[in-house]
């Protein structure tokens, strides 16, 4: 009986590790595009997440603009703090990580990395605590009728039961979408060749004709709109806080480290594989250990693997 | 087509390049030799904005190429193939012939321009799919030169085109860069080291040395040039 409930804990555990995965896929796709192919060290990831998570929930529970939408509101909402954020990270961009990226600083020592670290840990204070006087601290969060409804399958030897949370398969079929266009964008589109080519060698593309301070740009704001979008769906199942991001941006890096730097979809790798080993983890650790738990598997496989699961060298060996 | 008068460029309080002038006219080859850090990569860098210039004017079939911003001189016909190749080592071979047709131009004509390309270089047909990175130095200065002619430009800018590169190959290169100039009617400004055939191939040639212009003239003159023959070909008198 007891191995009868362990199976069925473990096919739970995988089934959740897949849904959360997928969120924490979109959270690091949208960290990859900033600091695996832009490299750019943002560490204002979480809090860009955070401000995903209160667009929705003003967009929903505060103005109550999404109440025609149904069930599908808080998704929709979701998506929309995408463009929200977009203009934010644009306005960031534009008059703080301009100055320490791009042009400016290819080919100086640090390639700019001091200038980034500073200025964005100085973005993220302000984020947080400027979150705290506006949202305060109390924890919020977008329930939806589907937050506590799920789908029971039956399968396998015995009654085993799966539970799938509606609100959060949802969330994950969204985060797959938008994983899916941000790769097309990337790769199937002009716009995304002058992207990664500006990400790839400033200077030259520039003699190509490219305005790379107006790509980096527009990769930054595409970044942190990925991420709020996260941020909007984490807040479907979660309650969270203005300091939310903290949590998350460590999930973020160890996503995109994990997945190999500079593979969009490789840091989607990574972030899944991070939702499984913290669901695992949940069947015998207690909570407080779950993090550890992923930082033990993040340190294995980078020194197993130091280019990352999914990375691939670009420079011959 | 070019016209360069009394530029100057400085790195910070260092001088590279002081009241250089230089001109090339459509359809001609130009050299540039000069010894190491003698400015001519800046030379370059200043055509296509990315140095500043400190002094003198910079203009392109008479229009004010310093009032451009760098990333639009491209879209004028300047094609830079840079020192070092600096090919997008994270795309393909094919992605970095389309970014060379990023400008307008290079993308209405680039069906002819990826057949001639293939047809210059066959190696890069056969490596399309291939990361540029994991190219060898000659086939990455072919994807570079490629990427050059890929945004069908007026003007084709080429600096050591055979640096690093064993001496077949840089014959190789040699060979179509004067092939496209013949073919192609293509106008040329080139920098090398290796004087003898760089200069062989050029209408006109400049010295540059210590960012000054110290000679200038049709190809015969500079070989026959006493200095020339014996800082750059080796050739003593005696
Ligand atoms: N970014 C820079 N900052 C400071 N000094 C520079 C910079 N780039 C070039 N210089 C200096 O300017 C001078 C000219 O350099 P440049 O690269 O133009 O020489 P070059 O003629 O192309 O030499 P080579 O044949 O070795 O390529 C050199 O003294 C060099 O040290
Ligand atoms: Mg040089």
């Amino acid at each position: 009986m007891d191995a009868q409930i362990f199976f069925e804990n473990a096919l739970n555990a995988c089934v959740s590790g897949l849904v959360i995965g997928c969120i924490y896929g979109l959270m690091c796709v949208g960290l990859s595009l900033i600091f695996g192919i832009m490299r750019v060290v943002n560490f204002a990831q979480g809090d860009l997440l955070m401000l995903g998570a209160y667009a929705a929930f003003y967009l929903v529970v505060v103005w109550g603009t999404m109440s025609a939408l149904g069930p599908a509101g808080p998704f929709v909402a979701a998506l929309l703090a995408g463009p929200i954020v977009f203009c934010l990270g644009w306005l960031l961009h534009r008059f703080l990580l301009s100055r320490v990226s791009g042009l400016r600083t290819a080919g100086s020592l640090d390639e700019g990395h001091f200038g980034q670290l500073i200025v964005t840990l100085g973005v993220a204070l302000i984020l947080q605590n400027g979150g705290l006087i506006l949202f305060g601290s109390t924890p919020r969060a977008v329930s939806t009728p589907l937050s506590s409804a799920a789908w029971l399958i039956e399968t396998g030897p015995g009654d085993t039961t799966i539970f799938l949370n509606k609100a959060r398969l949802i969330a994950c079929l969204v985060a797959l979408v938008v994983v899916v266009a941000l790769w097309l964008l990337l790769e199937r589109t002009r716009l995304g060749r002058a992207l990664r080519a500006a990400a790839d060698n400033p200077t030259a593309a520039t003699y190509m004709g490219i305005d790379v301070d107006r790509a980096h740009r527009i990769a930054f704001a595409l970044g942190s709109a990925v991420t709020a979008i996260a941020g909007g769906l984490v807040a479907t199942y979660l309650s969270f806080t203005p300091f939310m991001g903290i949590d998350f941006v460590v999930i973020m890096y160890a996503g995109v480290v994990l997945g190999g730097m500079g593979s969009l979809l490789g840091a989607f790798w990574g972030g899944l594989t991070i939702g499984f080993v913290q669901q695992f983890s949940a069947l015998a650790l207690p909570p407080q250990l779950q993090n550890a738990a992923i930082f033990v598997v993040f340190l294995l496989i980078v020194v197993l693997r130091p280019q990352g699961l999914f990375g691939r060298s670009a420079d011959r060996a | 087509m070019l016209d360069i008068a009394g530029l100057s460029v400085a790195y910070g309080g260092l001088r590279a390049l002081s009241e250089v002038s230089l001109k090339v006219e459509a359809g001609q080859f130009v050299t540039v030799v000069g010894p190491n850090g003698a400015g001519k990569s800046t030379l370059f860098k200043a055509i296509s904005g990315i140095v500043p210039a400190a002094a003198g004017s910079i203009r392109f079939d008479g229009e004010d190429l310093l009032a451009r911003a760098a990333d639009r001189r491209a879209h004028l016909g300047i094609a830079h193939v840079p020192e070092g190749r600096q090919v997008f080592k994270t795309l393909t071979v094919r992605e970095n012939l389309e970014m060379g047709a990023y400008p307008e131009t290079g993308r209405r004509q680039w069906v002819r321009t990826l057949e001639r390309i293939h047809a210059l270089f066959p190696i890069l047909a056969e490596r399309h799919e291939q990361l540029a990175g994991t190219l060898s130095g000659g086939e990455q200065q072919m994807l570079a030169i490629g990427r050059g002619l890929a945004c069908a430009p007026r003007l084709l800018m080429l600096d050591e085109p055979s640096m690093g590169l064993a001496p077949a190959i840089a014959d190789m290169i040699f060979e179509r860069i004067a092939q496209i100039h013949r073919e192609d009617g293509l106008t040329i400004l080139l920098v090398e080291q290796r004087v003898a055939e760089a200069l062989e191939l050029s209408d006109r040639g400049y010295v540059l040395e210590t960012g000054r212009m110290v000679l200038e003239g049709p190809y015969q003159t500079l070989l026959s040039d006493d200095r020339v023959r014996r800082s750059y070909l080796g050739i003593g008198d005696e």
